[in-house]
């Protein structure tokens, strides 16, 4: 196992490398246009393809939010840019498989429209 | 959902990051060092805890056989097993794929897949990272989402069992 991971690990650094440098905060925000399907659509679809801490998804978010995007998007891309990581998918195809990464990400995709859209519902309802 | 092991993916894999890494800098040397020095520092954030997860791995191997992982995480695992699995997911650190090839040992020693899909999707919730998504989005943002996490969490794990379920 060790020696198949550890390359796996490598290369996914790697590619955290590059996608760090070539794609900038101010990329992701050309995308969003303050609509809640399109920012839904947009925000898991970038969150999935985004690396890095948590916390960089809370300050892009924070500032999605300044620029007028639409909550339910800044929730579905924060939420997606945790469960979802298109970078170490091959890795998670390697190790685990076909079937189990594909089930895995599928169901993660969809909760992160649901549970991006109750969470501002039940902000908008109780908060 | 096993799956025989290639222990040439990791390589394959390394070998077209390479190759793109020999691709930018062909194209932008300076940018492609800058990336370096990216990867370089995350390396350098994922490494203690790569370690960390070597260790558990082989601690697994060693003192923990199949019939004590499938009592906490098995068929047999019940309630306690949810419990377990959200709460690891929830207080583990470092990105998810660094505890990919942990997980993978765990279900290859008889750990459900249900379980492992609920710790995974039990990480969002990032504990040290609370007091800032409330600085950023507010307290009842934050507590909805945590919750609404925990039950999704919950909820993909027992769609992937009754899948199981119904394809046996």
């Amino acid at each position: 196992m060790l020696k198949m991971v550890t390359p796996m690990l490598l290369a996914v650094v790697g590619l955290v490398g590059i996608f760090k440098t070539y794609v900038t905060p101010e990329m992701i925000k050309a995308l969003f246009n303050g609509s809640m399907l399109h920012d839904m659509i947009v925000g898991v679809g970038v969150g999935a393809v985004s690396v890095g801490q948590p916390f960089v998804s809370y300050i892009i978010g924070g500032e999605l939010l300044k620029e007028g995007a639409s909550f339910y998007g800044v929730a579905a891309f924060i939420l997606s840019f945790v469960t979802l990581g298109v970078v170490q998918l091959p890795m998670e195809f390697g190790i685990f498989g076909a079937r189990f990464t594909l089930w895995r990400n599928f169901l993660s995709f969809v909760f992160s429209f649901f549970v991006a859209y109750l969470t501002v519902l039940s902000v908008e309802m109780f908060g | 959902m096993k799956r025989k092991k290639n222990n040439k993916t990791g390589l394959y894999m390394l070998g077209g990051v390479v190759f793109i890494y020999i691709g930018l800098f062909l194209f932008d040397s300076a940018k492609a060092l800058q990336a370096v020095e990216e990867a370089f520092g995350v390396l350098k954030m994922v490494l203690p805890i790569v370690l960390v997860v070597f260790f558990l791995m082989g601690l697994v191997n060693i003192t923990i056989d199949k019939e004590k992982i499938s009592r906490h995480f098995g068929k047999e695992s019940g309630m306690k097993g949810w419990f377990y699995a959200i709460s690891a997911g929830v207080l583990s650190h470092g990105p998810a794929y660094v505890w990919y090839p942990f997980l993978q040992n765990l279900r290859e020693h008889g750990a459900k897949d249900s379980l492992v899909f609920a710790f995974l999707y039990a990480r969002s919730i990032k504990i040290p990272w609370i007091p800032l998504m409330v600085s950023y989005f507010g307290l009842s943002f934050t507590v909805f989402f945590s919750l609404y996490i925990v039950v999704a969490s919950l909820l993909q794990g027992l769609v992937v069992e009754a899948f199981s379920k119904a394809k046996r």
